[in-house]
């Protein structure tokens, strides 16, 4: 099975998107197909993130290709990047693994009312109000303290529920993938451990890569685009990325348990455990479809909150006239139900995205409706000391990888060379030189998400472009890191 | 002989587990799951990177049946994480009571925390997991979510 994958094996489709022929392992049953520049590959040269693609590709059900974006890197069953659609109608499978453990970890961008020209005097105080408000890294619980009957509301409803409690406005509803809540979600089959997990974190980022971040846009791509989302040239932004905590985390290791004891029932033979899956219409799936559809509600509920609180921190520092706006919310470890055409066939799939957003382009329904004419956002953070990007689907990013694109930078370097080469008080100091305030308890913390663990996100975001997954609108740079340790 | 050592991985937490014996692999496999992400505890001190606790006055009694050998010790450190996240708690040790194929009973001992390193851990997988006997020792690849 671990067959090495050598530069000859590749076909490159166009400078910007290569494939490993459906010929290369017996056992695959279409290609993979990855989105990179040449000078790109050393970044992918030393972990295996091209084998879990081939692995990806054997999948049941599978269409099209095996898809990887740009940030793609080494992670466990699917390569994060991984875009998998599976033909619901011809025994397509859904693969927990293949989601994620973090259900609909996910990015929601806001934007001020105000310059940072207008804000600069406030920036510390914001940085300070807005890392004392939002409960982030390790063993943190969050500010509301949720009894298990309104828990489950808050996973049938998702961040819906937290408007009806009071929280936030129906904007942040009217401009989030799902209107902020998946409507097949079903709280009664969410483990109790799960719940327990997830009780005291609702309104908490979290640890890792999870961040907050006050942003400036210093850039806009294109006019028209930007105008609708709301974006302009000096505006301060805030940037939120996490997911669906131990709810979330629980939920999924709860199905790979479940699907691994089911699949004697399926004669799988497949490369790697951690792919375990079901077909999407057997009992097993349906039940997992629900359960993640719920952590899904869960995180969109978590996101909401953090975005309340955001007002609040700017309100308090920088007076109540100072509002956050939402721009849009999307998700990037997330499984679901859409058509997209396959020989010239509208066909029902399940999609799974692992570390990859959706791209849709204009017209389609699933687009919230302020932004059907134009295409949905896509928001690709980069990294503390690198530029944010606001791209916008395209019809062409459809026909690409089924209206995909990357989640962020993508890894370059483990967290333990990562540490080896950035010590995270110069790291902290290098940022304040540029200006940037940041607020994380935990050097070490720092110095694993430093920027030269990462891929260079406008080389990344080149390569989302020239390959057609998306089209930029807006650059955003960093002002403020926040960020648990 | 060494417990357990981590191996490298460009976006998660890889560990290689050794054990003379399977229940000492899982005992192992428990202590490195919670080694390798630096608990904080009150009372305990860093030795050689390794949290050293005089006592370990936390006690859960875990259970569990799983299909197999790699399907239960996931669902064992599973378990274990369950209590650590719920609870902020971290373990650096186990009496493994019985171990067969496809159930374990053991009671795992730890310390309350008030945080860790860097990263939480979020997730147990079976990626790279192969329980298997080499020269006479057991060992296996982890790798956690984080």
């Amino acid at each position: 099975m671990d067959k090495l994958i050598r530069m000859e094996d590749l076909l490159a489709l166009s400078e910007w998107c290569y494939e490993i022929p459906q010929s290369f392992r017996s056992d695959m049953r279409v290609p993979a197909r990855f989105f990179m520049s040449r000078k790109m590959f050393e970044d992918i040269s030393e972990d295996r993130s091209l084998e879990q693609l081939v692995n990806v590709a054997t999948l049941p059900g599978i269409q099209k290709a095996a898809f990887a974006m740009p940030d793609m890197h080494q992670g466990y069953g699917f390569p994060i990047g991984g875009v998998a659609g599976m033909a619901i109608d011809h025994g397509g499978v859904i693969s927990p693994g293949g989601i994620g453990y973090d259900i609909n970890c996910g990015v929601r961008l806001l934007v001020a009312n105000a310059t940072y020209d207008e804000l600069k005097p406030f920036m510390e105080d914001i940085a300070t109000r807005l890392f004392d408000a939002v409960p982030s890294g390790v063993g943190r619980g969050g500010r509301l303290k949720l009894g298990l009957d309104e828990l489950d509301h808050v996973l049938q409803y998702g961040a819906k529920r937290m408007l009806e409690l009071g929280f936030g406005t129906q904007e942040d509803l009217d401009r989030c993938e799902n209107d902020g809540s998946f409507a097949v979600a079903q709280p009664d089959l969410v483990s109790k451990h799960a719940k327990q997990r997830g009780a005291d974190q609702l309104g908490t980022l979290g640890s890792g890569n999870h961040f907050l971040e006050v942003q400036m846009v210093d850039e806009i791509y294109d006019e028209k685009v930007a105008e609708t989302f709301g974006l302009h040239k000096g505006l301060i932004a805030v940037m939120i990325h996490c997911g669906s905590r131990g709810l979330g985390h629980q939920t999924c290791t709860d199905y790979v348990r479940v699907m691994n004891a089911a699949m004697h029932k399926w004669d799988y033979q497949l490369p790697d455990r951690e792919l375990v899956c079901a077909p999407f219409l057997s009992q097993e799936a349906q039940d997992y479809y629900g359960a993640m559809a719920a952590a899904a509600n869960f995180a969109w509920a978590n996101r909401h909150m953090i975005a309340v609180w955001a007002r609040e921190a700017f309100a308090q520092a920088a007076g109540a006239h100072v509002q956050l706006n939402m721009v849009y919310d999307v998700s990037h470890n997330i499984g679901k139900v859409e058509t997209h055409e396959i020989n010239g066939k509208q066909t029902r799939m399940i999609m799974h995205r692992k570390g990859a957003t959706r791209s849709f382009g204009p017209g389609r329904e699933e687009v919230s409706a302020v932004y059907r004419d134009v295409g949905q956002p896509v928001l690709i953070p980069g990294t503390m000391g690198t530029s944010s990007y606001v791209l916008v689907g395209t019809q062409e990013s459809m026909d690409v990888a089924f209206g995909s694109c990357c989640h962020g930078a993508g890894r370059r370097l483990s967290r333990t060379k990562a540490k080896k080469l950035v010590r995270g008080a110069e790291l902290r100091k290098e940022l304040e030189a540029h200006n940037i305030i940041v607020r994380c308890d935990s050097d070490k913390g720092l110095a694993e998400e430093a920027p030269l663990a990462y891929k260079d996100v406008d080389s990344v975001v080149n390569v989302v472009q020239q390959a057609g997954l998306a089209r930029k609108v807006a650059r955003l740079r960093p002002m403020a890191v926040i960020k648990g340790g | 002989m060494k417990m357990y050592e981590q191996l490298p991985h460009t976006a998660d937490i890889k560990i290689r587990v050794y054990g003379a014996n399977k229940k000492e692999l899982f005992k192992h496999a428990l202590i490195g799951m919670f080694q390798v992400i630096g608990p904080h505890a009150d009372g305990c001190k860093r030795v050689d990177g390794q949290l050293v606790c005089d006592a370990l006055p936390i006690q859960h009694v875990v259970a569990i049946q799983s299909p197999d050998s790699e399907a239960l010790l996931v669902d064992f450190l599973s378990e274990a994480l369950w209590y650590s996240d719920v609870y902020n708690q971290a373990f650096l040790d186990a009496a493994i009571n019985t171990l067969t194929e496809t159930s374990i009973e053991a009671i795992i001992k730890g310390v309350q925390v008030s945080g860790f390193d860097v990263v939480e851990i979020k997730a147990v997988t079976y990626h790279d997991l192969a329980i298997k006997e080499v020269d006479g020792m057991w060992q296996t690849d982890i790798v956690f979510d984080i």
